[in-house]
């Protein structure tokens, strides 16, 4: 068992915590894909990779920041902000530290799991080629703490090359919060793996106060397959204004997840599984939004286009409401969980969560209504040191805008998706009689 | 220029001196915690120093800009 402290000095065992209402999977399932993901049937060892990619090209920074800001290579770690933005921030004069986040706390998102188990050395490569190109001073690697055959299959890939800059691995706490940057950099630092107040960015002062490069591991790993194959073959993939392709991790009810690379501009549906169909589903993981069926029907993989649907893709999580599920229940069961994931630092976060939670679990029950949780998001958001808050406030928020009519049954008592299962025994009742 | 107070929100443990001190822009939250109404205005500028140097855990800082 182990314990942590809260605001106030008290100890909390872990085990108090509510569980994820998704599972962390201790298995995955991989389709091979059109960019990151050909060829993974050679398998993930360096000498398949080496066969299939050929050896790493160098790079010095301009080419580089060309390079990515061609092909306008967007980061995958959820805000899926421009990486050659991230370069110019990069403060000169000191030598970078660069790291691989592969700390995955999200567990409706298994891709970087994917990647560890199947394309190790491209993510690898990205990170290399950019320390070679920035004569960056060391290379961090952040492994989950909650998945231990990504981490170990990225120690066995690591432990198979003979980079010239200095790799340092790290395991990062099982906490939901445990990947954001600024709780990576504390990890780095051999503080507690949790967020702190970020006074100045991390590409000015990161670790040890120097210019720190953070990125996820689909992010290097994209990375690692534009210098190996050059922008033209990456953009043969995607569409003209999106080049590329993303991963997505998409919930499979009683299976393991799937983890599909889709091109930018393909249908989302395509990528959907059977029972994804006329249901709706949960985009961009725990902190995400709902989206309807509709909405998912219409749109196409594309970062801008699913923002212009309200929706962010965030990391690639595709976690569908199968038929029976109540969408205000499986929403109130992740906030419980959120509200238990809260590093209790911050106040108005470790207080106020697990009063959010509290309120949803009331809508749910049909003793409150929605207007305690409207008040309560206003009051935790943007107040943390993390985007925790927010993230949780927007999961809410999508809620409540996407399933006003089963918040208002809630309220009478009723649930609208319990209401339309109890149509199939009558029905097959019939069909016996 | 427009000057921001900023919580350090993990060292804040809702002392409340900022709103004692600076009640015309800070209110406290049902918690106790801060919640801060707006930018630093040139007339508040005194007192909104006097909070950041009250803060008995120096969990505020004023801050240039956004």
């Amino acid at each position: 068992m182990t314990t942590y402290l809260d605001p106030h000095h008290t100890v909390r065992t872990d085990d108090a915590r509510p569980a994820s209402p998704v599972p962390i999977p201790t298995r995955v399932t991989v389709e091979p894909g059109p960019a990151l993901l050909a060829g993974i049937e050679h398998g993930a060892s360096l000498g398949a990779h080496r066969r299939q990619y050929g050896e790493l090209p160098r790079l010095d920074r301009d080419a580089l920041h060309d390079l990515v800001g061609r092909v306008r290579l967007r980061g995958r770690g959820g805000a899926a902000f421009p990486f050659a933005t991230k370069l110019e921030a990069l403060r000169r004069g000191r030598r970078p530290v660069l790291v691989i986040n592969m700390s995955e706390g999200e567990p409706a998102s298994s891709k970087d799991a994917a990647l560890a188990l199947t394309r190790p050395h491209l993510v690898i490569d990205g990170a290399v080629a950019a320390a070679r190109a920035l004569h960056a001073r060391e290379l961090h690697v952040v492994l989950p703490g909650d998945r231990p055959a990504a981490a170990t299959a990225m120690r066995t890939a690591l432990a198979e090359r003979d980079d010239s800059v200095p790799v340092h691995s790290h395991v990062a706490t099982p906490r939901f919060v445990a990947g954001q940057a600024k709780a990576v950099v504390e990890l780095l630092a051999g503080r507690p793996n949790l967020p702190v107040t970020s006074w100045k960015p991390d590409a000015i002062a990161g670790h040890q106060g120097r210019p720190t490069l953070l990125s996820n591991a689909e992010t290097w790993a994209r990375l690692g397959l534009l210098v190996l194959r050059g922008e033209r073959e990456y953009a043969a993939v995607g569409t003209r204004d999106e080049s590329g392709a993303t991963l997505l991790t998409l919930s499979r009810p009683g299976a393991d997840p799937l983890v599909r690379e889709a091109a930018y501009g393909d249908r989302l549906r395509d990528h959907l599984p059977a029972h994804a169909y006329g249901r709706p589903a949960l985009i961009g993981g725990f902190h995400g939004s709902w989206a309807t069926w509709e909405t998912m029907a219409s749109a196409r993989v594309s970062v801008p286009g699913l923002r212009g649907l309200g929706v962010a893709l965030g990391a690639g999580v595709v976690l569908s409401s199968p038929a029976g599920q109540c969408p205000l229940t499986l929403t109130s069961q992740v906030v419980d969980y959120l509200a238990g994931q809260s590093a209790g630092r911050c106040g108005p976060c470790f207080n106020g969560l697990p009063a959010l939670a509290g309120a949803l679990g009331a809508v749910r029950d049909g003793s409150g209504g929605p207007v305690r949780v409207t008040q309560l998001a206003t009051l935790v958001e943007r107040r943390g040191a993390c985007a925790h808050p927010d993230g949780t406030v927007r999961l809410v928020r999508s809620l409540l805008g996407t399933f006003a009519a089963e918040v208002s049954a809630h309220g009478e008592g009723r649930c609208l998706e319990a209401s339309r299962l109890r149509v199939v025994p009558v029905t097959a009742r019939e069909f016996a009689s | 220029m427009s000057r921001q107070l900023r919580v350090d929100w993990p060292a804040c443990r809702a002392r409340g001196l900022c709103h004692e001190v600076l009640p015309d822009l800070v209110d406290l939250d049902e918690w106790g915690y801060p919640l801060v109404r707006g930018p630093v205005t040139d007339d508040l500028l005194a007192d909104a120093q006097e909070a950041v140097r009250v803060c008995p855990r120096l969990a505020l800082r004023l801050i240039d800009g956004r």
